[in-house]
């Protein structure tokens, strides 16, 4: 069954199996802005309720998360200092200009405890996610995943800010559109 | 790895191991133990999971541990990924030990020193047996002796 879900897992993220190391794998999107890197592969829907329905959710619980826009996104501190980063100060920024939101990790946890997950899979479901808040000394690196809180049409870009000791940055990501099971996956 | 600010005491950690059988961080006062957070289903998680073995492999077992906290996941499941494991591997079914521990991503791992005090952490994913770890290891070894 692991092995399985690795397939699955990697199909969500983009990577190749085997798995052997972060620099194996293969981003869809990627940008660098001095010591900082910040990759991105769409999400399709089938992927993504095949892997919760495996651990746990029912096909029709996850359905609202799997329909969503989604990303694999992935962010690696380079350098020496410390840098945070809010998954609510980021936006996905239309060509028109409409500015969208991330929805947070517990913002769709409040929809499994009103739906009733059981709890395993809202433990998958929490740590499987591009965590709300998240602090990267030297060298350290997270992925996970996230959803727009409304879609997009067409192509947009992210804008991810952080926080470094020398004050605020953006770091972003171009042509980004949201991913569907023909092409995405 | 990097060095935890203030170096503060760990967390307590008692948690049942593949045989069900309650381990308890305490147990290994006086040693090294890199502790791992981990899932099966977390890429990174499963790339490191070797090195975890070939790193313990390189100190004396009077100096140094390998604990594995798998999250959320049951036996069966972790049993088919690491049937034999060179170093315990528990079981953090509610995630409650990954609060304490104030884990914020997987995997982590953290290095406990001899004193019980958080001394280094990484997060994401790691080879363990890389020389630089290895020897950030070693010298928390060394301070420990004096």
């Amino acid at each position: 069954m692991n092995i399985r879900l690795l397939a699955v897992f990697a199909l969500l993220t983009g990577i190749s199996l085997p798995v052997r190391a972060e620099g194996d794998i293969e981003w869809r999107h990627r940008a660098t802005q001095g010591a900082v890197t910040l990759s991105a592969n769409p999400l399709g829907l089938a992927s993504r309720t095949a892997f919760y329905s495996a651990r746990g959710f029912a096909a029709e619980a996850i359905r609202p998360y799997a329909q969503a826009c989604g990303f694999s996104f992935g962010m690696q501190n380079g350098g020496t200092a410390t840098l945070s980063t809010r998954l609510a100060d980021w936006r996905a920024v239309g060509t028109d200009g409409r500015a969208v939101r991330l929805r947070l990790p517990a913002e769709w946890d409040l929809q499994w405890a009103k739906a009733h997950v059981p709890e395993a899979a809202r433990i998958a479901f929490r740590w499987a996610q591009f965590q709300a808040e998240n602090v990267f000394e030297a060298g350290d690196w997270i992925m996970g995943m996230a959803t727009l809180e409304a879609p997009l049409s067409g192509s947009f870009r992210l804008v991810a800010r952080y926080h470094d000791e020398k004050g605020n940055h953006e770091i972003v990501l171009d042509k980004l559109a949201c991913g569907h099971d023909s092409s995405a996956n | 790895m990097s060095p935890v600010v203030g170096v503060p005491p760990a967390p307590t950690l008692a948690l049942p191991d593949m045989d069900g059988k309650i381990i308890d961080l305490a147990r290994y006062r006086g040693k090294l133990v890199l502790v791992n957070f981990w899932a099966t289903w977390c890429p990174p998680c499963r790339t490191e999971f070797p090195s975890l073995g070939r790193v313990r492999k390189l100190f004396k077992s009077t100096e140094f541990e390998v604990i594995a906290v798998n999250v959320g996941e049951d036996m069966e499941t972790v049993f088919s990924f690491a049937a034999t494991p060179a170093f315990p591997v528990l079981f953090d079914r509610d995630a409650l030990a990954m609060a304490r521990w104030q884990i914020m991503g997987l995997p982590t791992t953290l290095v406990v020193d001899r004193q019980g005090r958080l001394a280094l952490r990484a997060v994401g994913g790691r080879e363990f047996d890389d020389p630089v770890i290895v020897a950030q290891l070693r010298e928390l070894i060394r301070q420990g002796r004096t």
